[in-house]
């Protein structure tokens, strides 16, 4: 197979998938025909205009929504054969997310917000605890625990939401998940400069450290630049793909 | 002045809220109009009973027909008293009565004996000129009785509801001794529609009641003629006898049973409204908090608190008070519906029916609307001291 | 922490509206709990009678009386333990016509026999069985007009004419409640022995009391008894104790059954006041109902947060309604409707067993207001979901 012969195996398939809305009569086709490969162990951007559908497609291969034609492959399983509760349980255990706007819990302490995905593994209590901590101290927020997220900066927000897509990750302490894959969409776009560079180490340190998958949407030059590969969409089709200059 | 029709859409914007809201209201307003219409048709029905130019004379202390007793022969020394209207044949129009209750099981009870349901009901002696006196009374199905047989009638709500007690069926007077039913009545709603008409002499002879009546009633020449009616008969100390309007006897007959449906009615519906309110309150707030940009923005156009908060009070109001309407427009269909309840004067049942009427209805919508003011107005206060630089901001 | 705990944490959020909601379930719980009140008060004179006691009385009119030979002829009926009798005096305080209360002519001897739960101290039971213008008065009655024993009081007499003057010998209790305690009892034969009795009235009773062996054949030993009288002048009805309450409360069926409608409305009204709040909610935590589904909770799981924070807010507003409610009609509402309403609220109290099942309703109601809400959390579409903005 060809895939032997490449240093990584390819792990998100995406095959000639399209993705049409009906809103009342009208139907809108936000993807069309667009297929794309992308490595285990990538870092890789995905770039174009507002309403290109770039979060359509990131949403389409962290199996939070089904394709209208084609199918999305991660690690040779069909994410659109699933049902939706599979697909709920696959994705805590292999996706993390990040968005642009944090989605912290409001009422929960910044360790609360990162414990939340082990509530969803048999973990014990303390075991979570520790594993949450661990992973706050990934991100440099140890200190900041007990804090709730109106209580943190937006890149200390974004960076609690760092070490929930990753808490469960088993190269962090051995467990039985392991999220391979962390989808990221548009997660400096509420950021100054400064803590957005500070999100994007940090992303990089999860890719070459922990070998995450990265998958990142964005409007911002400078943090594309950081991806080995960026894709850009263009009126839902891949208008060109190429390593950042 | 903030549009009308800008409340109304935000009503209709959150539809399922708006709903929850006024369906609250819609029920406390719906028990209230309830109950008001239950005491309403209670007091009618005895009110209607008794007229305010006939008089009812019973035994001094007595304060139900069923407990008073007088002698035959004061009949018609009563009847010679002044002011009484004489019919054509000359005669006085005024009637000795015989009042009792009897215990009938019924209609729909089990034969089984221990859960038996016995009931009170009305049976009253009256002499033959009867109709006279009670013009309202008509016979609508079979005949009147025959005068000096055990033959009897029926008012009509109570036909069909106890055992024996239905056209050509007969019940139990006194052993080998029964009253067979010929013809239902109408009287008008009153109460004498719950009530068994006898013979007199069928229920003196039955029940032991040989040589008295209970009550005598009588038309007056006029109601004026009141005062010197009961000046002459009760100043005669041989008599022994007290004198009442008719329609006082009877409005004072329903007025415990009445009041305790009045002030029951009231005590619920006073906790229902307060959580009536809370609901408006919590509503108006979610209306106020949701809208905080816009608040803000009309602030910064420059509309004065005066004019926001008027304009939530508005919506408040137009809610609870569509709430409102929609109960008390449930409520009238409760006239339909007729309860049988115990008179708790005579310990007889009675058959009453819901009475609406303009002011109940017009009260109870009212009240719905007092009820989104209440509520709404701490939310529409917070609404008009919202400041326009922090609601553009939220 | 616990999923549980976040549902909790959610409650308080928006603390001005969750307090709201919990004062509006409490108010709600309160009226809840006093009707249901109303009618377990209502019906427990039905739950609490005798079954052991037989009443007999004229078969046709209550009006009517028996021969006092009649009680002889109970006393040798089979099953029959002990046999009293009582005429309903209907007197009145002179010059009170606030006051009502029932008076009643017994022969003290058989009544305590066949009323043994009756309490009276044995200086006063004696004392009582002396005097034939003696009479005893239940503790209620005693406390409501400051009455004790050793009081002289006279009564106008209304179905027997004239001033009638007793002692108070004694004040009773009772050991259950098939019995009230605000009832005056005197001699029947103070009564019957009196020279200006009509002849007619002389020698007959109003009712009968039976005691008889057991409970189970009450209703067997009630027919028997009007069988013994089938071929007499006067015919009989006897039941046992309790269906004669239950009989009376079906007249009184339509109040209660209003009552008991009453009863469900209020709780409507409390579940579309938390349904409400509980919509809200979720409507202004779509985003992060978004974000948990995404990051791998299930639809029951979202379901589940909204569900335990409405029975939260319901059980907070159980708990303080019942606890409200618990003084409220105890120590106020209770004592002013048995001192006022005896007749027909002899015990007004509210049982705990009532206030268990008003915490229970609670919390099932409160589950079912936020039911609706919680299906649709937990139907939400992801994406749609992530899309709204907090
Ligand atoms: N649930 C939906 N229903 C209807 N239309 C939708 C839905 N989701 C997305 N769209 C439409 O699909 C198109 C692509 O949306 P998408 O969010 O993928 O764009 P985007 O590239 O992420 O844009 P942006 O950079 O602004 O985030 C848009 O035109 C949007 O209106
Ligand atoms: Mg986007």
């Amino acid at each position: 197979m060809r895939d032997e012969e490449e240093p990584a195996k390819t792990l998100i398939r995406v095959e000639g998938v399209g993705k049409t809305y009906q809103r009342g009569r009208e139907r809108l086709q936000v993807l069309k025909d667009l297929s794309l490969n992308i490595r285990e162990g990538a870092y890789e951007a995905l770039m174009g205009p507002s309403g290109s559908g770039k979060s359509t497609l990131l949403n389409l291969i962290a199996g939070l929504d089904n394709p209208s034609e084609g199918r999305v492959l991660v690690d040779g399983t069909d994410l659109g054969a699933m049902g939706e509760g599979k697909r709920a349980a696959w994705r805590a255990a292999n996706v993390g997310f990040i968005f642009q706007t944090y989605n912290l819990m409001p009422v929960l302490t910044a360790l609360e917000n990162v414990e939340l995905p082990l509530l969803l593994t048999k973990l014990g209590k303390s075991e979570r605890k520790r594993r949450a901590q661990t992973a706050l101290k990934v991100v440099g927020l140890e200190d900041r625990a007990s804090h709730r997220p109106d209580q943190l900066s937006g890149g200390q927000q974004q960076r609690v939401a760092i070490a929930r897509a990753i808490v469960t990750d088993p190269k962090i302490l051995p467990i039985v998940t392991d999220p391979r894959i962390v989808v990221a969409d548009e997660p400096t776009g509420d950021l100054d400069r400064q803590s957005a560079d500070e999100i994007l180490e940090l992303l990089e340190k999860l890719n070459t450290d922990f070998g995450k998958t990265i998958l990142m949407v964005t409007h911002d030059p400078a943090a594309a630049d950081r991806a080995q590969v960026i894709h850009q969409l263009d009126k839902g089709a891949l208008a060109s793909q190429a390593a950042p200059s | 002045m903030i549009p009308v029709s800008y409340n109304v859409r935000s009503l209709t914007v959150r539809r399922a809220t708006t709903l929850a809201t006024g369906l609250g209201i819609a029920l406390v307003v719906f028990v209230l109009a309830s109950s008001q219409m239950l005491a309403r048709g209670i007091e009618r029905t005895m009110g209607l009973s008794g007229s305010v130019d006939k008089v009812i004379v019973m035994r001094k202390g007595a304060d139900a027909e069923m407990s008073s007793a007088i002698e035959t022969r004061f009949v018609n020394l009563v009847l010679a008293g002044p002011g009484i209207k004489r019919g054509g044949d000359g005669q006085p129009l005024g009637v000795g009565e015989v009042q009792l209750v009897v215990a009938l099981e019924r209609a729909d009870a089990p034969d089984d004996r221990e859960a038996a349901q016995v009931s009170n009901v009305q049976l009253r002696g009256v002499p033959d000129n009867v109709m006279a006196v009670r013009p309202q009374v008509r016979i609508t199905q079979g005949r009147p009785a025959k005068p000096g047989t055990d033959e009897v009638i029926i008012g009509r709500r109570i036909a069909g509801e106890f055992k024996g007690l239905a056209l050509g069926q007969s019940f139990e007077l006194k052993k080998n001794r029964r009253g067979q039913v010929v013809g239902i009545f109408e009287a008008g709603g009153s109460s004498f529609e719950s009530e068994v008409w006898a013979d007199i002499e069928t229920v003196r002879s039955s029940f032991g009641r040989e040589g008295i009546v209970s009550s005598i009633t009588a038309q007056l020449e006029g109601a004026t003629r009141f005062d010197a009616f009961k000046g002459a008969i009760e100043s005669d100390k041989q008599l022994n006898v007290q004198v009442l309007r008719e329609r006082d006897y009877f409005e004072k007959q329903s007025e415990n049973t009445a009041d305790l449906v009045r002030y029951l009615g009231i005590g619920i519906v006073f906790f229902f409204s307060i959580g009536a309110m809370i609901g408006a309150m919590i509503t108006m707030y979610g209306a106020v908090s949701a809208r905080q940009r816009e608040i803000g923005t009309l602030r910064a156009l420059g509309f004065s608190r005066t004019t926001i908060l008027s304009s939530f009070l508005l919506e408040a109001i137009l809610l609870a008070t569509l709430g409102g309407a929609i109960g008390a427009l449930a409520s009238i269909g409760m006239g339909l519906v007729e309860v049988s309840m115990m008179n708790m004067q005579t310990w007889s049942e009675i058959v009453f029916s819901f009475e609406p009427s303009p002011p109940i209805l017009i009260g109870a919508v009212v009240t719905g609307g007092v009820m989104g003011l209440v509520g709404g107005f701490l939310p529409a206060l917070r609404a008009a001291r919202t400041s326009p630089v922090d609601a553009m901001r939220a | 922490m616990s999923l549980a705990r976040i549902a909790i944490k959610n409650v308080g959020r928006n603390r001005f509206r969750a307090s709201l909601t919990v004062l509006g379930v409490m108010v709600a719980m309160v009226a809840f709990v006093l009707l249901r009140t109303i009618l377990s008060a209502w019906t427990m004179g039905a739950e609490h009678a005798a079954q052991d006691r037989v009443a007999t009385r004229h078969k046709v009119t209550f009006l009517m009386s028996l021969p006092k030979r009649y009680v002889q002829d109970i006393s040798t009926a089979d099953g029959v333990q002990a046999v009293t009798w009582c005429n309903w005096f209907g007197a009145r305080l002179p010059d009170r016509d606030d006051v009502f209360f029932a008076n009643i002519a017994t022969d003290p001897e058989s009544f305590l026999r066949v009323y043994d739960e009756i309490e009276l101290p044995p200086a006063q039971r004696e004392a009582w069985l002396q005097n034939r213008r003696g009479a005893i008065v239940g503790a209620q009655l005693a406390r409501q007009m400051g009455w004790k024993a050793g009081d002289r009081v006279t009564l106008a007499g209304t179905i027997f004419p004239g001033d009638w003057e007793f002692t108070i010998e004694g004040v009773y209790s009772t050991k259950r409640r098939s019995i009230d305690q605000s009832t005056f009892w005197f001699h029947w034969d103070y009564l019957n022995d009196n020279a200006d009795l009509p002849e007619t009235m002389r020698d007959q009773v109003g009712w009968i009391v039976s005691k008889v062996d057991s409970a189970g054949r009450a209703a067997g030993i009630a027919k028997r008894i009007d069988g013994v009288f089938d071929s007499r002048d006067i015919q009989t009805l006897s039941m046992s104790e309790r269906a004669m309450n239950t009989s009376f409360l079906g007249m009184l069926g339509a109040l209660l059954q209003a009552v008991d409608v009453v009863s469900v409305v209020i709780l409507v009204i409390m579940m579309l006041i938390l349904g409400n709040t509980i919509a809200m909610s979720v409507r202004e935590r779509t985003n992060e109902y978004g974000v948990l589904r995404a990051i791998g909770f299930r639809p029951p799981h979202i379901a589940g947060f909204v569900l335990g924070e409405s029975a939260a807010i319901g059980l907070c507003g159980g708990v303080l309604g019942v606890l409200l409610a618990r003084p409220m009609i105890n120590q106020g509402v209770g004592r002013f409707m048995e001192e006022n309403f005896t007749g027909l609220f002899p015990y007004f109290r509210l049982e705990d067993s009532d206030a268990l099942l008003a915490l229970g309703v609670a919390v099932v109601a409160s589950a079912l207001a936020g039911a609706i809400p919680a299906y649709n959390a937990g139907k939400l579409d992801v994406i749609d979901a992530l899309r709204r903005v907090g």
